[in-house]
């Protein structure tokens, strides 16, 4: 929000009537786009919350009608549910934390222009950004790396993404370099000067790469698909199953018509699973577009 | 050489240009072991998988490697040109993308365009706030939700078309015709706010002087727009739509297996679904690396030449 708040517009601006027409359609469009974009989720925390019979009567529109908290109780109880959502956390937090670490550690010799051989590894990085493997190749070698059926095969292949690298080689390469000078002269090593310096002043580049890589693990679920056992299955996955019927509901739908029990346990496994991303994006969101705007620039 | 000799200074220190690479190293070996891991990290999840790719010209065999047994030439390219089932998917990857160019190039643009003349600043931020937040919603939750909402026993949308044009209940998510519409939507509904910030920092850009000459000449707001608006944005719109171009062959891979079903498969089957299931489902290892090399490296040429043309015409590259 930082970078559109300002309003280019002069304050003395002409009042026509032209512009009170086009006031009106503007409005009306924005009205129209932020009810586009909340809609369907009105829509899914009415259905969770409902009674059955009013979701198969096609009463159930934008509030929960005949409401009862049944559906949640049914994920909550349903074993494989929690094991899915518990993964799903895993993966988010050591994948991030694993990612910070690794892009932090190649970001910063990457920001030492002086640095011999950094070209090189510059280079390197941008050509991977062209040319990729395949779907193919790197199932192989996962498999010939026998990563397949270990968290690692979730972990270790995204440590690095090459856009979230540049963001913080860029952001790296901007700090003043007097503080650095100052600290080696205290005798601190360059381990020292990454950990306790410059990853402190970083706090907001690292936060903004640390919530793409965040929201990455979160929704990741083809990964899982194609490495994992179902033990090891995260949330997105799991919901994916459940809506393609591949996963039993019948386990957990222990009364009534068990296709529309579906729908409200759908709609409940939909809301559990995005509630996270909704709930802290009202507070993350500046990090998120500031990331958009450092991320243009160029490599 | 006096180029050379050229003395530099780096944290505060006056060094030659022709120190010896041991004393370099020595001074930064600890930025060398920095590097060591990610490096390697590279070299094993980066390149090996694209030099993975020689698979297409060899023949696989289980157990015996990731590289396959020997080589067969051009065998595999040869055999899925001749494949009707690759040319449907080349078409629908083809029309799929250039559809989905048409409609969700042209849409953050108006919409960022509109949300500046937005004046009521709480608002604006309000609108922005909501309009981004599908970006970060997972494709799964996405389509699941739609499979909510066009549903056509207890759906929204049938219910409502049932109750306002007496319309049969449809099934959305199975007919063929709609697929492509659907897939379009949905990046509609997901992408559109979160493009439009690019556009947005562009018009904050503009120079206000040039809005004051603009009012002093007596133009009014949708003049405004059409003659300082537009044309000020224009290089970023340009740059914009070469990206989107390079990346035309990339569709949203996972959103169209988590819509495929078996009787829209006749618009619904990319390449990149063709190559998950003849490389993953069916084993065909090579023939599948062959077909996902072959869209790979038109994907390749397609951002290379787009980001020559940006060079030549607005002097500016991606890359």
């Amino acid at each position: 929000m930082t970078t559109v708040s300002v309003s280019k517009r002069p304050a003395h601006i002409r009042r026509g009537a032209g512009s009170v027409v086009m006031d009106v359609i503007i409005y009306l469009v924005m009205v129209f786009v932020l009810l586009v974009c909340l809609v369907p989720f009105l829509y899914m925390i009415a259905l969770s919350f409902s009674d059955a019979k009013a979701i198969v009567n096609n009463q159930v529109s934008f509030w929960p009608v005949g409401f009862n908290l049944g559906s949640y109780e049914q994920i909550v109880t349903y074993p494989h549910f929690f094991r899915a959502y518990g993964n799903t956390f895993f993966y988010t937090l050591a994948g991030t934390a694993i990612s910070l670490l690794m892009t932090m550690l190649f970001a910063y010799p990457l920001s030492k222009t002086h640095l011999r051989g950094q070209g090189v590894f510059m280079r390197m990085v941008v050509i991977s950004m062209f040319f990729s493997g395949g779907m193919i190749p790197n199932f192989l070698l996962i498999s010939n790396l026998q990563l397949t059926g270990t968290v690692w095969a979730m972990l270790i292949p995204f440590a690095i993404n090459q856009f979230n690298l540049i963001i913080l080689v860029n952001f790296f390469k901007a700090l003043p370099g007097e503080i650095e000078e100052a600290a080696l002269i205290d005798g601190l090593n360059y381990f020292g000067i990454l950990f306790r310096i410059v990853m402190p002043l970083s706090t907001a580049a690292l936060a903004t790469v640390g919530l793409y890589t965040a929201v990455f693990f979160w929704n990741d679920w083809f990964n899982a698909l194609l490495y994992l056992n179902s033990a090891q299955y995260p949330v997105m996955l799991f919901l994916r199953n459940i809506v393609n019927g591949t996963a039993m509901l019948g386990d957990a739908a222990g009364f009534g018509d068990k296709s529309t029990i579906a729908i409200s346990i759908k709609s409940a496994v939909i809301v559990t699973s995005t509630l996270p991303i909704i709930i802290l994006y009202p507070f993350l969101q500046k990090y998120f577009v500031k990331g958009l705007t450092v991320g243009s620039v160029k490599g | 050489m006096a180029r050379r000799n050229k003395t530099i200074v780096v944290n505060g220190v006056t060094m030659n240009r022709r120190e010896t690479f041991k004393s370099h190293f020595q001074r930064y070996w600890q930025l060398y072991a920095m590097l060591f891991l990610p490096v390697i990290y590279f070299i094993i999840f980066k390149y090996v998988p694209m030099f993975g790719n020689i698979l297409a010209f060899r023949r696989y065999r289980p157990g015996l490697g990731p590289y396959g047994t020997d080589w067969v030439g051009l065998r595999y390219f040869e055999k899925f040109m001749g494949d009707r089932a690759f040319w449907q998917a080349f078409r629908n990857t083809l029309t799929l993308s250039l559809l989905n160019l048409l409609v969700n190039f042209p849409i953050p643009i108006v919409f960022a365009v509109m949300l500046n003349e937005v004046r009521h600043l709480r608002f604006k931020k309000l609108v922005q706030t909501v309009s981004y937040m599908p970006r970060f919603i997972s494709t799964v939750v996405v389509i699941a939700i739609m499979g909510e909402l066009l549903s056509p026993s207890t759906g929204l949308v049938n219910n409502f078309l049932h109750d306002a044009f007496g319309i049969t209940p449809i099934y959305f998510m199975n007919e063929p015709q709609y697929f492509r519409a659907l897939y379009v939507l949905t990046d509609t509904w997901q992408f559109t706010g979160w493009t439009a910030i690019i556009y947005l920092a562009a018009i904050t850009g503009i120079s206000s002087d040039l809005f004051e000459a603009a009012t002093i000449d007596g133009a009014t707001r949708l003049q405004q727009i059409i003659y300082v608006t537009i044309p000020s944005i224009l290089p970023t719109i340009m740059v914009m739509f070469i990206m989107s171009v390079g990346r035309l062959l990339s569709l949203g891979f996972e959103k169209v297996l988590l819509m495929y079903t078996p009787s829209n498969s006749s618009v619904s089957d990319i390449i990149d679904t063709l190559v998950y299931r003849t490389g993953l489902a069916n084993q065909n290892y090579s023939y599948a690396t062959a077909i996902g090399l072959f869209s790979g490296v038109i994907g390749v040429v397609l951002v290379s030449l787009s980001n020559f043309i940006s060079r030549k015409t607005t002097g500016d590259g991606i890359y």
